[in-house]
């Protein structure tokens, strides 16, 4: 989105990479692929357009209008209303305190694990590390039930620290795994001569390791942040009193609890996914650079 | 990766002294992830392999007895929501390996050509990936409206009367519109995925094949199929596993209704552990898909890490 390429529509057919050739003929499998990609995309944002028209429009109008015809009156009110019956500042403030909290110390967490199973080569490190995949791997639904008791023993049902226990267990083994070819690619001589330096073990993780895998760890604080901010299976198990409530959970009780209140309802999905929406816009770079290139590579 | 490997074996810093040493200066370093992952995701894996042989209520009050593998029989025997919730898990499934990454790779190779507002579209196509499927779920509830949805008033409008239909009230296609839902979310990632991997097509080798005079669709399938095709096995576990996870769409759309129609795996262990108090028999329908994920996870692992020996 930052960097749209502009390009003269001769042009589109030319496949990346492949020199262009001298005065070509206009490309008609190029036009059409563009025009049916524009089609693609246009039906691809139809429930985005038809969401906004719904949380502008009042009971009113979206009873008796069509439903691609404009509000008569433009109902800003819904997004005021949906913030006070949502109650988005107390959902919107848990959700931020525990994605806060849970992204940036997991990364942190999942390198130094990473880091560990990379670079010291014990005995079966690999295990460890096939260990750590699988269980990033199963469906977290399995462990609900007895995740649920374990928490009601600890007396931490219904906290923010209760709830980010569990999505630091369940979101750094990923991150371990994506982490570890990093940390393993980076070659010994730097290790060896940070060591003839003086540096210490520590040092040369914190100050080399960790620089080096950047574009890693920007990926994996996108990937994460979306998921821990839209993570809801976890949430509705162990938050019970509203006032605890993350973003997920409340969309769904909006949903259940005021089932016929579809502006509001529309305004506040699409104001409860605001923040994500700006990290990715943030982070797209990153994104858009191959920083997917170690999750490919097999 | 060869140059080192070869120097493993005088591995220098962190790498250096005995074995069981290194692993004592690594501890540190590896002990919260491990805490936390063994005390928060593996033991309660397997306490509910555990609890698939008792019967339990859930209830503190109550202490879970013993029953052997009577939770087995029961799921297998006495319950035909197992068996709809295991069929749909598979039509799941096999639906994603068609549809969702059919749809991905072609988005992905023509958006590896250069084109006016290529950026633009994949950022259309991506972004609803970034949305909760709890939101997405929502958004297409209110789509599927039978009064008032987008769907059923655009039948209506072009003539279509006799299509428009209980989308999600209907048991005969519910699982299938949740599906469509989940396409229209999905198809972003695999999508990028399919992007980072067409990053890795030699360009020399398709400029080779285009000189030799080979036409789009050779070049796909000698150059670009080939170098496609670790991504390919990464999106194929990658969609599998996914599927088996489908849980938010379906509570935020049907709950598994109607008549259980909708009824997937994963949540028809939380519905029996959590709404019907039968801790026993949902934690065996959790080891059944546990032991399904182990059967998809562990194979692949093995093959992904084989490059990786020392």
């Amino acid at each position: 989105m930052t960097q749209i390429a502009i390009t003269p529509p001769g042009r589109a057919g030319s496949t990346s990479g492949f020199p262009r050739r001298r005065k070509k003929p206009r490309d008609y499998v190029g036009i059409g692929l563009w025009v049916a990609l524009l089609i693609s995309a246009v039906a691809w944002f139809v429930p985005f357009a038809f969401m906004f028209l719904t949380s502008v429009k009042s009971k009113a109008d979206i009873n008796q209008l069509p439903v691609w015809s404009l509000p008569t009156t433009w109902e800003w009110s819904n997004f005021v209303g949906a913030v006070e019956t949502g109650n988005l500042w107390v959902t919107a403030g848990n959700s931020l305190v525990v994605s806060l909290i849970k992204v940036p110390l997991g990364l942190l967490i999942a390198a130094a694990a990473a880091f560990a199973l990379a670079r010291f080569r014990f005995r079966r490190h690999r295990l460890l590390l096939g260990l750590f995949a699988v269980g990033s791997m199963v469906p977290v639904q399995i462990a609900l039930g007895p995740l649920f008791n374990t928490m009601l023993s600890l007396n931490l049902l219904d906290s923010k620290f209760g709830l980010i226990l569990p999505y630091l267990a369940f979101g750094v083994p990923y991150q371990i795994f994506m982490m570890y070819g990093f940390f393993r690619a980076i070659p010994d001589e730097l290790e060896e001569s940070s060591a003839i330096d003086g540096a210490s073990t520590f040092r040369f993780f914190w100050q080399i390791c960790l620089p080096l895998a950047k574009p890693a760890l920007a990926a994996l604080f996108i990937l994460d942040f979306v998921a821990t901010w839209n993570e809801y299976a976890i949430a509705a198990t162990l938050l019970q009193n509203q006032s605890n409530w993350t973003i997920p959970v409340a969309v769904q009780g909006f949903n259940t609890q005021y089932t016929t209140d579809y502006g509001g309802l529309n305004a506040f999905i699409i104001m409860s996914a605001v923040p994500v929406l700006i990290v990715y816009l943030m982070f797209q770079r990153y994104f858009a650079q191959g920083a997917f290139s170690g999750a490919v590579k097999g | 990766m060869a140059p080192i490997q070869s120097l493993a074996r005088t591995a220098p810093g962190a790498a250096r002294g005995p074995r069981r040493r290194r692993f004592v200066r690594a501890l540190p370093y590896l002990a919260p992830a491990a805490l936390l992952y063994a005390y928060f995701l593996a033991y309660p894996m397997i306490d509910a392999v555990r609890l698939s042989f008792f019967e339990w209520s859930g209830f503190r009050t109550e202490s879970p007895a013993f029953v052997g593998l009577e939770n087995y029989v029961r799921i297998l025997t006495k319950d035909p929501v197992f068996w709809t919730a295991l069929t749909n898990s598979v039509i799941w499934v096999v639906l994603s390996l068609v549809v969702p990454m059919m749809i991905s790779l072609l988005l992905a190779l023509a958006l590896n050509r250069r084109m006016i507002g290529r950026n633009l579209f994949r950022s259309v196509f991506y972004m609803p990936a970034v949305f909760a499927s709890i939101t997405v779920a929502s958004i297409w509830r209110w789509i599927y409206n039978p009064t008032l949805g987008l769907l059923n008033e655009t039948l209506r409008t072009v003539g279509l009367e006799d299509w428009a239909q209980q989308w999600l009230g209907n048991p005969d296609i519910a699982l299938y519109s949740i599906f469509a839902a989940s396409v229209w979310q999905g198809v972003g990632f695999g999508m990028i995925l399919f992007l980072a991997g067409l990053q890795q097509v030699p360009p020399e080798q398709v400029d080779a094949a285009r000189v030799d005079g080979a036409g789009g669709w050779q070049v796909f399938r000698h150059v670009s199929m080939p170098a496609l095709k670790p991504t390919t096995v990464v999106v194929i576990i990658l969609t599998m596993i996914n599927s088996l996870k489908v849980f938010d769409l379906v509570v935020g759309m049907t709950g598994g209704g109607p008549a259980q129609s909708t009824q997937v795996l994963a949540l028809w262990t939380y519905t029996q552990s959590f709404s019907n108090h039968n801790f026993g028999q949902g934690s065996a329908v959790a080891t059944v898909l546990l032991v399904i994920s182990l059967f998809l996870v562990v194979p692949y692992l093995m093959w992904s890490m084989r490059s990786d020996k020392e």
